[in-house]
């Protein structure tokens, strides 16, 4: 009867899916953040706002935690036992490893791993591990012979011990099938521990049975509820503003800095854009066009002159060019509308 | 602690040196034809392991000692992980086969150096020329070796490379190697051992007709894992030997995982292990969980905590409520009595088991035997049946006690043979004759037996009256006694028996696989915490997240998140209310009108205390929580920003979860 009621399950979850994809066609309005009338936060500001806001229901939070801190002696007793410890469930698992650290692993080697982290690689593992933990200076060829030497050393003496804590396994660096080999491997040693958290839903995708088999883990469902504040520090929010895009503080600063000209130049080509903004196969000024614009507006007098002002431009990347199909070349401004818009309002106001 | 270690080793190498003892069948075969092979072509064995591939590590090592203690050859085992790419797999080879020399040979310095030498300079050599420097080292690889080792070993030994994992090698490196090694098998005499996880079918799917013609394979098949797994129940969990036992549960547990999950009998021992830690970490009286007269020992030197932990034990409890109420006074408050009484019923626990397990077994004859199988076919399932409840008030006992009573034919009496032999080398081996009624038992087997020669000699004399008289009315007269003799005499004679043995069975079963829960002081030898196992082992960390998201009141007892009905309860969590908001949706979900949802749902609570003057604050404040919960969404992974259209994120999961 269970399994026909899994079967059930199974055949609602499929028709769910197909459900949900059936249509191309998705139904949203069409509104969007711009027309909100309100300032996009940054991250510093939505840093201060959060540190306002009360922290809901602080005391069973805190219950949890107990319960959670209660464990770690048992956490001890398996890792030594040669099984490593996986930690999952909602909330940020931080502070938890964070406590375990200072209160059980003080006074014994041990290696933080900060999986959130976007530029942490394997190799900056196995490179801690072999400089501070071994005092080996030295560099290797690759990951896998540096993970040969780790293990020689780990097998020759016996005494030496490390306890390895990882926040979020599952994180975009860390999740690809060749670094999930090297740290599998890496905790199948037995004197090395390790314990990490995972996040992701679909984190347990990332092993197969011979990665499972070496990471020997056993589960422990830790649900905190906590933020995730570290975390996702790192993950652009399309509601943050982008410090990858460019933003109208750097546009504006860029452009005081220019000539006179210089900065008429760049209006002339804004305003061209914002004027064809409605019309999807723009394809950007051509750059005749542009400098016949900038003739007639006497900002410009020779093509060369021209040239040597969008190559500035390009160097800010304040403009991009592509070649179009008739080989022509088309300028355009890699800012969306929006902060365009504002910047023309900005400087008429200022001029 | 200490125990637990003891019994860990104990446990394991017992496991282990079956696992060898089951593989050595196989490897001896391999050996022997490795020696006889000395072909033209490549020789190479397939051997299919099956798919529980982290199994395969303990067989292959063990499989490589065997060939080294024979000193056939040198052996070189790669893995598909460690060689990307023929460079890799060459360096590699050559590594593992010089580190053999060495071993084998137990020469110092001079080899190893060559071997670091060899290794530098083969990084160094550009991917341009990697085929010359392979073709060199093998060269200069192949006389070195037969000078060290032709001599020794008279012929040429062969030089074996096991591929452990066949299917995860990239065809091409395969191919490359094969073609290489196929040009120098005059010089280096290989052999190839794959190690198949499906099918023989794989070779010709991953090799080109080419490349296979170069090989002269031979298969190999190793023991299905499903019978590792009911040798291992057979030897580990049902003998008197360990005192450390599985509950029903339990052990259901960690069998659904090996036959549902992944076939690995590496997990079922990782998972016994874990039963074992948990079982002594978490229960007190754990510590006398050891041999009898080891516990006899402990329960005198028990403390008066771990007595009032014994009279705390529920099956404790049960038995002293049994008892008359002198002896209720003197368990409950005298110490001592209570060490005697537990030194009383550990024996008594200890003698259970030694009979539980011959029953068992006796049981299983009979049952195993029954067509349609009504009690299970392998004796694991009649032990979960034994241990889950009174096996006799089952449906499936009665019919196959039923099957039995109608099933006994003459034929029947020589499998009732079998059993009792069995019964009497396990009786003989395994325990010193604790229960009497085995021989009695015995002994009306043997009436039994003589009384179907009897009846043969009755049917064979009457016979040969037949045969004397040849009159047709004699004939017709004797053949009537015949009938009615046999209907008569025979019948009731065998079936008296027969009802008089099965009824006898019952009575043994009904007397000695009394499940262990209805025992008193259980608790100490028997670990039936399922859950905990099931959490460990086989978690699922999707249903953890959606419980948490969906009722957090799971989590965090607190009376104002106490669930009504599905409806977005407007106190739990921001990430609760985003989540419970973007369910709703369909595969695409506009950030606007999601962040107007949320901050309705939240000014609803804000609302009493807000004040109107700052609500352009108390805006900030949402929006910023509103950031929070969707970026918190994005990095659990249930949305991700969408490229479709502006201010859109997409749906990654579907239906309620």
């Amino acid at each position: 009867l269970a399994k026909k009621n899994k079967e059930d399950k199974m055949t609602n979850l499929v028709e769910e899916y197909f459900e949900a994809h059936s249509s191309s066609k998705v139904l949203t309005s069409d509104r969007t953040l711009q027309k909100l009338q309100k300032r996009r936060l940054n991250q510093q500001t939505l840093h201060d706002l959060l540190k306002k806001a009360p922290l809901a229901y602080a005391a069973e939070i805190e219950e949890l935690n107990q319960q959670h801190v209660s464990l770690f002696s048992k956490w001890m007793l398996q890792l030594h036992l040669g099984f490593n410890i996986v930690l999952y469930g909602l909330g940020s698992k931080r502070d938890l490893l964070e406590k375990f650290r200072t209160s059980v692993l003080q006074d014994s080697v041990h290696l933080v791993v900060n999986g959130y982290f976007p530029s942490i690689t394997v190799r900056s593992i196995l490179n801690s591990v072999t400089e501070e933990v071994l005092d080996h200076i030295g560099t290797f060829r690759s990951p896998l012979d540096q993970l040969e030497f780790i293990s020689k050393k780990f097998k020759e003496d016996s005494s030496l011990e490390l306890y390895v804590l990882i926040h979020n396994l599952d994180s975009q660096m860390l999740r690809g099938e060749r670094s999930q080999q090297i740290l599998a491997q890496l905790s199948s040693l037995p004197t090395i521990y390790f314990i990490a958290s995972i996040d992701h839903i679909n984190a347990p995708l990332m092993w197969d049975q011979a990665k499972l088999s070496l990471y020997n883990w056993l589960w422990y469902e830790t649900t905190t509820f906590s933020p995730y504040v570290e975390e996702t520090s790192y993950e652009n929010s399309l509601l943050v503003q982008q410090s990858g895009s460019l933003a109208l503080s750097s546009l504006t600063h860029v452009l005081r800095s220019l000539t006179l000209n210089a900065r008429g130049i760049f209006r002339l080509l804004a305003q061209y854009q914002l004027e064809n903004k409605d019309n999807p196969s723009y394809p950007g000024l051509s750059f005749q066009d542009f400098y016949q614009q900038c003739r007639e507006a006497f900002l410009v007098n020779s093509d060369l002159t021209l040239r040597a002002q969008l190559t500035e431009f390009r160097d800010h990347k304040l403009i991009r060019t592509k070649r179009g199909a008739d080989g022509v070349e088309y300028l355009l401004i890699p800012i969306d509308d929006s902060t365009l818009t504002d910047f023309l309002e900005k400087e008429d106001e200022d001029a | 602690q200490h125990i637990q270690e003891d019994l860990n080793t104990q446990l394991f190498d017992n496991l282990v040196s079956f696992l060898r003892r089951s593989h050595s069948e196989c490897q001896e075969k391999t050996t022997e034809w490795t020696c006889r092979m000395k072909s033209r072509e490549i020789p190479a064995a397939a051997l299919i392991l099956g798919v529980n591939v982290m199994d395969h590590d303990l067989t292959l090592k063990s499989l490589s000692e065997v060939l080294q203690d024979n000193i056939t050859p040198y052996i070189a085992l790669l893995e598909a992980k460690d060689c990307p790419g023929i460079k890799n797999l060459m360096q590699k080879l050559m590594g593992q086969l010089m580190n053999c020399h060495i071993d084998v040979d137990s020469l110092e310095d001079e080899d190893y150096v060559q071997v670091s030498q060899n290794r530098i300079r083969c990084s160094m050599t550009s991917l341009v020329n990697w085929y010359k420097s392979v073709t060199k080292k093998t060269d200069s690889e192949t006389p070195s070796k037969k000078r060290a080792s032709s001599p020794r070993h008279g012929q040429s030994p062969p030089v074996v490379v096991i591929f452990k994992d066949m299917e995860s090698f990239t065809t091409k490196v395969l191919q490359d190697f094969i073609v290489i090694s196929s040009q120098h098998i005059h010089e280096l005499p290989l052999v190839l051992i794959f190690g198949i996880a499906t099918s023989p079918m794989v070779i010709h799917s991953l090799l080109p007709h080419s490349v296979s013609s170069l090989l002269c394979i031979e298969l190999f098949q190793s023991l299905s894992c499903k019978e590792h797994l009911s040798t291992i129940i057979d030897k580990v969990l049902l003998t008197a030997q360990f005192p450390f036992k599985l509950g029903e549960k339990v052990l259901q547990v960690l069998i659904n995982i090996f036959l549902y999950h992944d076939f690995s009998v590496q997990n079922f021992i990782k998972g016994f292990q874990l039963c074992i830690v948990e079982h002594f970490y978490s229960q007190p009286l754990s510590v006398l969980c050891c041999q009898l007269v080891e516990a006899k020992k402990r329960a005198n030197s028990l403390s008066h905590d771990q007595c009032e932990n014994i009279r705390r034990l529920p099956s404790f409890r049960r038995y002293v409520e049994s008892q008359v109420s002198e002896k209720q006074v003197a368990l409950l408050t005298a110490d001592s009595v209570v060490k005697e009484v537990t030194q009383q019923l550990l024996e008594d626990l200890h003698v259970y088991h030694e009979n539980y397990v011959s029953v068992l077994r006796c049981l299983h004859v009979f049952t195993s035997s029954l067509p349609k199988y009504p009690l299970g076919k392998q004796i694991r399932e009649l032990h979960c049946a034994c241990l889950e409840n009174q096996v006799w008030e089952t449906e499936e006992y009665d019919s196959s006690l039923q099957l039995a009573r109608m099933l006994n034919k003459s034929d029947l009496v020589t499998m009732l043979q079998q059993c009792v032999e069995i019964l009497v080398s396990s009786s003989g081996k395994e325990f010193d004759k604790t229960v009497e009624k085995l021989k009695e038992f015995l002994t009306q087997f043997q009436k039994l037996e003589a009384e179907a020669f009897q009846e043969q000699d009755v049917s064979i004399s009457s016979q040969k009256e037949l045969r004397k008289k040849t009159d047709l009315y004699h004939l017709q007269k004797t053949l009537l006694e015949l009938k009615e003799s046999r209907r008569s005499k025979k019948l009731t004679k065998f079936e008296m028996l027969r009802f008089e043995v099965v009824d006898y069975i019952d009575s043994l079963v009904r007397s000695y696989l009394v499940p262990a829960d209805h025992k008193t002081l259980h608790e100490i030898l028997y670990f039936n915490t399922a859950s905990v196992l099931r959490a460990h082992l086989n978690a699922a960390p999707r249903t953890a997240l959606h419980t948490a998201l969906n009722n957090p009141y799971c989590y965090l007892k607190n009376q104002a998140l106490k669930p009504d009905g599905g409806s977005i309860s407007n106190k739990a969590p921001d990430i609760c209310i985003v989540y419970k908001l973007h369910l709703e949706c369909g595969r695409l979900i506009n950030l606007v009108d999601w962040l107007e949802a949320f901050s309705t749902v939240v000014m609803a609570v804000e609302g009493p205390h807000a004040d109107a003057a700052s609500s352009d604050q108390v805006d900030d404040i949402i929006h910023a929580r509103f950031i929070r919960a969707v970026s918190e969404l994005e990095l659990l992974g249930f949305i991700k920003p969408s490229k479709q259209k502006t201010d859109h994120v997409a749906r990654l999961t579907w239906g309620g979860c």
